[in-house]
């Protein structure tokens, strides 16, 4: 029962992290009048993220100031489809934004574009390793867009942040002090990459005389003063250790407040309603098209939306939720295989060696930078010979030393009592001369892990909860293990006295409360075939015309690394097509029987 | 005016005489309340000019609409409004003829006859010409959609707050008068004076103020004190003269245009400092005592704890983001009060067109004592080059008893 | 109404300005002293009782106590960080998803309990206090030797002691979390009075600028820690 009725506008952005930026940014530039709706409030690096109060551990860091308030709306987790789904009731395992900047004001900044080959992977694996390759039950697929078709956009999203990195491809050629291994670059990153510290260097160090390729982490972080194309201004990165989890106090950080927002929302056909919770697409099932959006506001009431163009930028989770809500396309069964509204869900596969020094070296660990550091790509995406391994995918290895917050980052040996004296004492011996060596790696997409509606559990509107049923597969142990296996060596020659390996093992379960980053991708995935894919290669969805997905809901499994790049690329991709061609003539942009 | 041109010439000459009879006409006598429409290039211009005297910044108020006025001034003589100015017959100046326009710009007196306060700077726009009032009074009457907005009412304090007393006080302090051109100078000088001394109200702030707010110049033919720097209303307006030290002397003509069309802080030497590898000689005490935690100069522990972040132990800021300190005009002011202000209270950029981003730095006031604010600013003051003069703590203690600030972190 | 028709640069500049004229005028008041003194006055409890508050003293010491390398939680606040938290969002699980039902379930997924914290500790300390009457000669726990504390702390964590009313693990699970963050977080919050547990471990706190320091390989960093309010300890 709609309590208010709002005139119509071009376009309704549901949700305002980096995708409704971007997307404001290109609706509103093409003269669109255009509403953006986030359900968190408002904020800015002043007064919200100023300093010294930001570089607050236990407010930001332990009770997660800046991320989405459970107790209105959570999702409920499952290891398998035989499971009872329970609630995922304090955050741990992932940390989702809410407010205006979303994830984009607490993310670290570690902006990477994609393997080409992870594009295309169903057909990379199949036609390298032959069909067999894929184990039974592995649903990877290819995207439908190209790396070449995308790299100007990801040239573009990178000139916006600001990204600090040096470049290993250049037009064909390679260069040293880059990744060999990268996709083509038409240019260099926007600014020179961040200094190493002293972790990073020893890292760098020891994988070179071991035959790698170290090279620094592409960081939206600046590593200089920087205007970026839409004249907004971020400063040199000052390595504070207050990255992820934190708002950046010095304009360093790369976030849609940074980098977007000062131009978006002076524009005169641009509007932004806080405090406004998408909670229906209205969809019009016969005329395959959305009118609007109906929201709940501040003070409860219902109110409608309509608009011409519908474009879902909330977050990954929230985005396959809403469609699923609001019945746009066939959701996933598990038992079938039919459908596709929230099949493919994945995460991402973390874990790590710690190597211990002795107390004449110190880390220094407090000086920390969410992206930079050296990292090395030998071990990911398809970049290595899997033939003998039998496993798909990777994961790159490096020392991004990010902070040395004390209640969440101390590191300490295994058997180190966890209270007592003994504690004591081990914190005073370790906690400035340990290094982590982290690997961040690849989940492939399977079919028993997906998203769907909960039969119990409701959120504060009175709407069923989203539930996740996902658990780790063996070939994801296989991969870690590998790849950790690689990060010791590594580990075991920089000098240390010590080196302790993390990662998981087989028939372990998926743990919600430990932090393993907030990548969960998948739900709403792009392809070329409407029956295995939600939306097309320009992320419109396939049952509504006027209704497109951003974000790493569309990828159809995770890839090695960060997904942000890519998710920011795809969305000025996606933008450009609504520009350039949707406007023109409202319809489908390719046509359900085309491949 | 256009004239027709099917009129046969005598016809025409008529026309013509007639034509400029009435233009002349409406410029001198024209009694009606709405002037004929003025082309629309004069309303553009008028709209031009309006932003060189920046009348929306005091005939706004926060959150309302443009030119209704409502902006408080604290005045010795009491608390002043602006007022509506949009062409609404009721409660702006829709009533206003050119005439009463011009006197009210010229003259500080309105179409009632009572005495403006030179907070509205008339004592400045009295150098405009009739041209630029010509197409200022259009765009006003035609360029603005008339808003209904009564005034406030001025709340004056006695015996001060006698309007009739700015006759006196007119007399003895308003130079009337047109900018005239200086034939001695070109026509680029001729202009940028009459902007400064007209329409840009620059002195208004820049210039000293005598013990009953009279400026105590209006142009630099006037005695040495024009835009020789000011303190008003706890913010210190920095020389715009061309002295080495505190004036404009170092800056270039581009960096006096970027700073006035887009107020980055401006930086004369674009460092990079994130890379650039130290050598001992080009490297001031001061900053290696920074770096190496030496702590012993007073205000230095304080400038590491708060300011180095943003300011960096040499000072230099970042570029086009967070300001130089290095023989910055302001770190150097004879008057510390807009220092001391910004360190309390914090400050920000304005977002323009050309510099979006409203960079902004926080408060410290409830982090620091008064004698911390004035350490750390006499640090600054007496560190890279810069050789103020220092202050005690008492203009720390004066300043904050006026503001209102946050008491907690939290 | 659009308010971005206005050229809102020199108009907000000066509305800055503006705000700044006195509407009101302050008695010169130096409000660090609240933040930055910490005069030995005894803290006025806000959630737990009196007896509950000899039971966190004494577990609180038990977990971080004061040895050679330094003070200990008590000496550090810690138990009245503790209380400052029951007594906020945190202790009334206030950003938890707190909905029914409620299902016992693989560690993995999480907590599960309809319990928010304040009522974990109140039940917790109750029964542990009880138990303690029960078996050590009707004494509570803040009342028995240290070695015998350590036990009962060790049978909670491991989880040979178990109640009814309350997860024996769960409740020593709070107890040693909110201890460690009482101990190591910014003193605002109550604990690490006078940084000392950052100027034991080497880290400087809120100061958030190493710039300088990176390129340092193996230096030591020369500051002491600062905090949020300003102070150095």
């Amino acid at each position: 029962m709609v309590d208010i009725k709002k005139p119509p506008v071009d376009a309704v952005l549901i949700g305002f992290g980096w995708t409704g930026a971007i997307m404001g940014m290109e609706l509103t530039g093409a003269g669109l009048k255009v509403v953006a709706l986030e359900r968190g409030e408002n904020r800015g690096t002043s007064p919200d993220f100023a300093y010294p109060r930001i570089a607050d551990e236990l407010t930001y860091g332990i009770r997660h100031k800046l991320m989405q308030n459970l107790a209105r709306e959570t999702l409920t987790i499952r290891h398998s489809p035989w499971d009872r789904a329970l609630p995922y009731r304090q955050l741990g395992s992932f940390l989702p934004g809410e407010g205006v900047g979303g994830g984009g004001v607490h993310w670290n900044g570690q902006h990477w574009r994609v393997s080409p080959e992870e594009l295309r992977l169903k057909s990379q694996i199949t036609e390298r390793y032959g069909k067999r390759f894929i184990p039974e039950g592995m649903t990877i697929q290819d995207f439908g867009v190209s790396y070449e078709e995308l790299e100007p956009f990801l040239d573009q999203f990178e000139r916006v942040c600001g990204t600090s990195g040096q470049a290993g491809n250049l037009n064909g050629t390679l260069v040293e002090g880059g990744n060999p291994f990268e996709g083509r670059r038409s240019r260099e990153y926007p600014l020179p990459a961040l200094t190493d510290v002293y972790g990073a260097t020893l890292f760098a160090r020891a994988a070179k005389e071991l035959g790698y390729h170290p090279f620094p982490e592409p960081a939206s972080n600046a590593s200089r003063p920087y205007t970026n194309p839409y004249g907004c201004q971020l400063a040199p990165c000052n390595f504070c250790g207050y990255c992820e989890r934190f708002g950046c106090y010095l304009y360093a950080k790369a976030s849609p407040q940074t980098t977007i927002l000062p131009v978006l929302l002076k524009k005169p056909n641009f509007e932004l309603r806080t405090q406004a919770n998408v909670v229906r697409i209205n969809y019009d099932s016969q005329g395959k098209r959305a009118t609007g959006v109906t929201y709940i506001d501040a003070q409860g009431r219902e109110v409608s939306q309509p608009a011409d163009l519908v474009v879902l930028c909330s977050y990954q989770l929230n985005n396959t939720k809403l469609l699923l809500l609001s019945g746009i396309g066939k959701p996933y069964n598990p038992a079938t295989g039919q459908g596709v509204v929230g099949r493919n869900y994945t995460y991402q596969m973390t874990g790590g060696v710690q190597v211990f020094f002795d107390k004449d070296k110190p880390m220094n660990p407090f000086i920390g930078n969410g992206a930079g550091g050296q990292v090395i790509d030998d071990f990911n995406g398809d970049h290595f010979d899997h033939a003998p391994l039998g496993f798909v995918g990777g994961g790159y290895i490096g020392v991004i030393q990010t902070g040395g917050r004390p209640i969440q980052q101390m590191m300490l040996p295994k058997g180190t009592p966890q209270w007592g004296s003994s504690w004591k004492q081990a914190i005073k011996d370790h906690y400035l001369y340990t290094v982590n060596i982290q690997t961040h790696g690849t989940v492939m997409s399977h079919r028993d892990n997906y998203l769907d509606l909960d039969p119990t559990y409701r959120d504060v509107f009175g709407q069923p909860l989203l539930r996740m049923t996902f658990d780790w597969k063996d070939n994801d142990i296989k991969m870690t293990q590998y790849v950790t296996s690689k990060a010791k060596e590594i580990a075991a020659a920089m000098g240390g006295k010590s080196v302790e390996v993390k990662m998981k093992q087989f028939g372990e379960h998926y743990d919600t409360r430990i932090y393993q980053t907030t990548h969960n991708v998948g739900g709403a995935i792009m392809g070329n075939n409407p029956q295995s894919s939600v939306v097309n290669r320009f992320l419109q969805t396939w049952d509504a015309h006027n209704v497109f997905v951003m974000g790493s809901s569309v990828f159809p499994q995770n890839i090695g690394y960060n997904p942000l790049g890519l998710a920011g690329a795809l969305t000025y991709w996606s933008a450009k097509a609504i520009r350039t061609a949707y406007l023109k003539s409202p319809g489908p942009l390719v046509s359900a029987g085309s491949v | 005016m256009k004239i027709s041109n099917r009129i046969e010439p005598f016809s025409r000459l008529v026309s013509m005489v007639v034509a400029v009879t009435f233009v002349a006409v409406l410029i001198q006598t024209c009694q009606v309340a709405q002037a004929a429409a003025a082309p629309q290039e004069l309303v553009q211009w008028g709209a031009y000019l309006a932003r060189a005297g920046d009348c929306l910044a005091c005939h706004t108020a926060p959150e309302e609409r443009p030119f209704t006025g409502g902006v408080p001034f604290e005045l010795l003589v009491g608390r002043v409004y602006s007022t509506n100015i949009t062409p609404n017959l009721e409660t702006g100046i829709g009533g206003y003829n050119r005439d009463d326009f011009v006197k009210s710009m010229h003259e500080g007196v309105a179409k009632d006859g009572h005495y403006l306060y030179p907070a509205m700077p008339y004592t400045s726009y009295a150098r405009a010409s009739q041209e630029d009032l010509s197409a200022l009074y259009a765009y006003f009457m035609q360029g603005l959609e008339p808003v209904h907005n009564p005034n406030r009412p001025a709340q004056l304090k006695w015996p001060l707050g006698i309007r009739s007393l700015m006759v006196a006080w007119n007399a003895l302090y308003f130079n009337k008068g047109e900018y005239v051109n200086d034939p001695q100078k070109n026509t680029s000088w001729n202009r940028g004076a009459s902007l400064v001394q007209g329409l840009g109200h620059c002195g208004a702030c820049h210039t000293p103020r005598g013990a009953i707010g009279e400026e105590k110049a209006s142009s630099e033919q006037d005695g040495g004190q024009y835009l020789a720097g000011a303190t008003l209303n706890n913010w210190y307006a920095s020389p715009l003269t061309g002295d080495p030290e505190t004036g404009l002397h170092a800056w270039s003509k581009d960096e006096i245009a970027e700073y006035l069309k887009s107020l980055p802080p401006a930086d004369n030497e674009g460092q990079d400092h994130a890379n650039v590898a130290i050598k001992a000689s080009d490297v001031s005490e001061t900053t290696w005592a920074l770096r190496v935690g030496d702590t012993r100069m007073a205000g230095s522990g304080v400038y590491l704890d708060n300011c180095n972040a943003c300011h960096r132990s040499d000072g230099s800021g970042a570029n086009r983001t967070f300001p130089n300190l290095v023989k910055n005009e302001a770190i150097n002011a004879g008057d510390p009060i807009s220092l001391i202000h910004i360190v309390l209270a914090g400050s920000a950029m304005p977002s323009t067109q050309t510099a979006p981003s409203a960079i902004a730095m926080p408060d410290f006031g409830w982090r620091l004592s008064d004698e911390e604010v004035a350490d750390v600013l006499n640090f600054v003051r007496g560190s890279w080059g810069n050789h103020a003069a220092a202050f005690s703590q008492d203009a720390v203690e004066r300043l904050r008893k006026s503001l209102t600030l946050q008491k907690s972190p939290k | 109404m659009s308010r971005s028709e206005i050229s809102s640069s020199r108009r907000d500049f000066l509305r800055t300005m503006v705000a700044l004229i006195p509407t009101v005028s302050l008695a010169a008041c130096a409000p660090l002293s609240a933040l930055r003194t910490s005069p030995a006055q005894s803290y006025s409890l806000r959630y737990f009782t009196g007896e509950e508050w000899a039971f966190l003293r004494a577990a609180c010491e038990r977990l971080i106590p004061a040895d050679e390398n330094g003070p200990g939680a008590v000496e550090l606040g810690v138990p009245e960080f503790i209380d400052r938290e029951m007594d906020g969002a945190f202790g009334h699980a206030a950003n938890w998803y707190m909905q029914g039902p409620f299902a016992c379930a693989l560690p993995e997924l999480g907590y599960q309990s309809p319990l928010t914290p304040r009522a974990v500790y109140r039940a917790g300390i109750a029964v542990v206090d009880a138990h303690c009457r029960r078996t050590f000669g009707n004494k509570s726990f803040s009342e028995l030797p240290v070695t015998q504390q350590d036990s009962v702390l060790t049978d909670l964590e491991n989880g040979t002691l178990d109640f009814d009313n309350v997860s024996g693990k769960s409740f020593f699970g709070f107890l040693l979390q909110n201890t460690k963050e009482g101990y190591l977080a910014d003193p605002i919050h109550g604990g690490n009075k006078n940084l000392a547990s950052w100027k034991m471990i080497g880290f400087p706190g809120a100061r958030a600028d190493f710039l300088d320091w990176v390129d340092k390989d193996g230096g030591r960093y020369p500051l002491g820690p600062v905090g949020i309010a300003g102070t150095r300890g």
